[in-house]
């Protein structure tokens, strides 16, 4: 029911975004759009004089396709994260994540679904990437990128990432699948050969796939540190978001009932302060390196950033994405406290979105934060959708690797044996 | 002189064959209410601290006191040298920002951290501690290798209660460990 709902709900937005973003398309070819002129205005002045520039309000279909590639990142920052745990699952032959891999392949197997979703973006291009206006002749920082940063080629390279990953993510899926009936090792081994060089494709890929959607927005920066930070935030906000499905889903009468332990719930808490403080130290060492060199052609990108009301924005993250979870966390216990935890997974969903409207928005919006009613329904349109799918997928196969031959140790390797124990006391 | 007549008891020593005779002892030892007691193993057993009744270490605190205290004084350093005591610009740049001051007290909450952590868990061990009586014990030494051991020391308000309490237990040995 939910999943139809959702549907009906995303239905609605795309009719509703194809009419303005119709209206969008003419704007763009009868004039040059507002954050064209503003990042040409950056490119020569980077200390950021473009304050002068009168920045006419963006039009509803520009409006709908910037709230929609916000909320299309954090959608991908969560399929990828769950592809990701997959995969350093098998890397490192784990036994703890097999009750929990299940979700996270079936979350893996959302890739085509965003590839579809993606769809709007691709179209609609030129709308939503000023470079694709301006001719590489007459802009020297287009034209060195140009081998990459050209509709064609961008377009191809992108559909090609999204094939590769849905490849991948069907493969581990159906290996998994198949152990469920004879529970045979080869099936482990398949997997595991994939990951050692899927973690390679995944790094590069990642980084290009973050790069054309979100770096590109600004295509004069520089940073090869970008694709790191997107992955730092997008897999602290995975591990969150299973920590919560785990919870969920381990519920009496639910399907992980007899597989999830508190060392399930303890490990995925452990690693989520782990990504706490990489993202902290990922997100700093990229403004650190930009802020020390103070080289024009980086620092505009966070000069831009800490215009107006985005610097508070910027203080939100520093504290909100680092310091107050930090703090929060380095209790051992309070992992386990659901009247923290829960709250603390509902501010990293909060904080992420933030995250991702500070590296799209000022393009739209280079005087401050701006939010409009487009963010949040795209956002929660989005979400509910990819969840209904996903739920529907994961109905069809078994909750958890039935028979992987590390099961038994994830269930039972940390727990005290009960023949150990009087019965008096257990 | 006699020294049978000056040794004072240090401990009961019950001696275990299996990790789930030695575990089945220590729940009794838990909820009979022992306070300085403990359990020797050749390899560590899992659930033995739920068994035993031991509660989480206080060594974290240690090291976020360690932590706090490297973070801020490295802080506090570098605004002292470069702020205060030799102000020189360089590149530039502010002559005290948290910005550059962070690599350094970075390292310094690290390093604390780890002094803080070492020296706590030293603390609370009760280390450097260069004897204890149960080296001269023959039977102590498979404590190594095979055997799994139950010490209850005679400091022990309790330890009247111990040598019954032992004895009812599955320990193959009970005996009297002297200072």
């Amino acid at each position: 029911m939910t999943w139809f709902l959702s549907l009906l709900a995303c239905a609605g937005l795309f009719a509703f975004s194809s009419v303005s973003v119709g209206a969008a398309a003419e704007h763009d070819t009868a004039a040059p759009t507002v954050h064209t002129d503003a990042s040409t205005a950056t490119t020569n002045t980077p200390e950021g004089t473009s304050d002068h520039h009168e920045a006419a309000p963006p039009s509803l279909g520009q409006q709908f396709l910037y709230s929609y590639l916000t909320a299309y990142m954090f959608c991908l920052s969560i399929v990828m994260g769950c592809f990701f745990l997959v995969l350093i699952h098998h890397m490192f032959d784990a036994a703890w994540s097999v009750p929990i891999r299940r979700v996270t392949e079936q979350v893996a197997c959302l890739i085509p679904v965003l590839g579809l979703l993606a769809l709007p973006l691709l179209i609609f291009a030129p709308s939503v990437f000023p470079w694709m206006n301006i001719d590489p002749a007459t802009d020297h920082a287009l034209n060195v990128k140009k081998a990459w940063f050209n509709r064609p080629v961008w377009t191809v390279i992108l559909a090609l990432i999204f094939s590769l990953w849905t490849f991948m993510a069907f493969r581990f899926r159906s290996w998994s699948i198949a152990q469920d009936k004879d529970g045979a090792a080869i099936w482990t081994r398949k997997a595991r050969v994939q990951a050692a060089w899927g973690i390679f494709v995944f790094a590069f890929t990642l980084t290009a796939v973050c790069f054309s959607l979100m770096k590109s927005l600004q295509y004069q920066f520089f940073s090869t540190m970008y694709g790191v930070y997107y992955f730092a935030g997008s897999v602290w906000t995975t591990l969150i978001t299973m920590y919560v499905v785990t919870l969920w889903l381990s519920q009496p009468g639910r399907p992980l009932e007899k597989v999830i332990f508190y060392r399930q719930k303890h490990d995925l808490a452990v690693l989520f302060f782990g990504f706490t403080v990489f993202y902290a130290y990922i997100h700093f060492s990229q403004y650190f390196l930009i802020w020390n060199a103070a080289m024009p052609e980086e620092t505009f990108w966070y000069v831009d950033r800490e215009r107006g009301s985005w610097k508070w924005v910027g203080m939100l993250i520093l504290f909100g994405h680092f310091i107050v979870p930090f703090v929060i966390l380095l209790n051992q216990d309070i992992k386990h406290n659901l009247a923290v935890m829960l709250p603390i997974a509902v501010w990293a969903w909060l904080m992420h979105y933030v995250d991702m409207t500070f590296n799209v928005m000022p393009v739209l919006y280079p005087r401050g934060l701006h939010l409009t009613l487009l963010d949040p329904l795209c956002w929660f349109g989005m979400v509910v959708f990819l969840g209904g799918v996903f739920w529907k997928n994961y109905l069809k196969a078994a909750p958890y690797p039935l028979k992987d031959p590390r099961l038994l140790e994830a269930i039972t390797h940390h727990e005290i044996p009960a023949a150990s124990q009087p019965a008096a006391h257990r | 002189m006699n020294m049978e007549m000056t040794a004072r008891p240090h401990s009961l020593l019950a001696e275990f064959q299996t990790p789930a005779d030695v575990m089945a002892a220590a729940i009794q030892c838990r909820d009979a209410g022992f306070s300085k007691w403990d359990v020797y193993s050749p390899f560590p057993i899992h659930g033995m601290d739920q068994a035993m009744g031991v509660k989480k270490s206080q060594v974290g605190w240690f090291t976020f006191t360690g932590g706090f205290i490297g973070f801020f004084s490295g802080m506090t350093m570098i605004w002292w040298m470069n702020q205060y005591n030799y102000p020189l610009v360089v590149g530039g740049k502010p002559l005290f920002t948290p910005l550059y001051a962070f690599p350094v007290s970075y390292e310094m909450t690290i390093l604390l951290s780890a002094f803080g952590t070492l020296f706590g868990l030293a603390l609370l061990c009760g280390l450097p501690r260069f004897y204890n009586p149960l080296f001269r014990n023959k039977r102590f030494k498979k404590a190594t290798d095979d055997t799994f051991f139950i010490c209850i020391e005679a400091a022990d308000p309790k330890f009247a209660q111990a040598r019954t309490l032992l004895e009812k237990t599955a320990a193959k040995n009970v005996e009297l460990v002297e200072d």
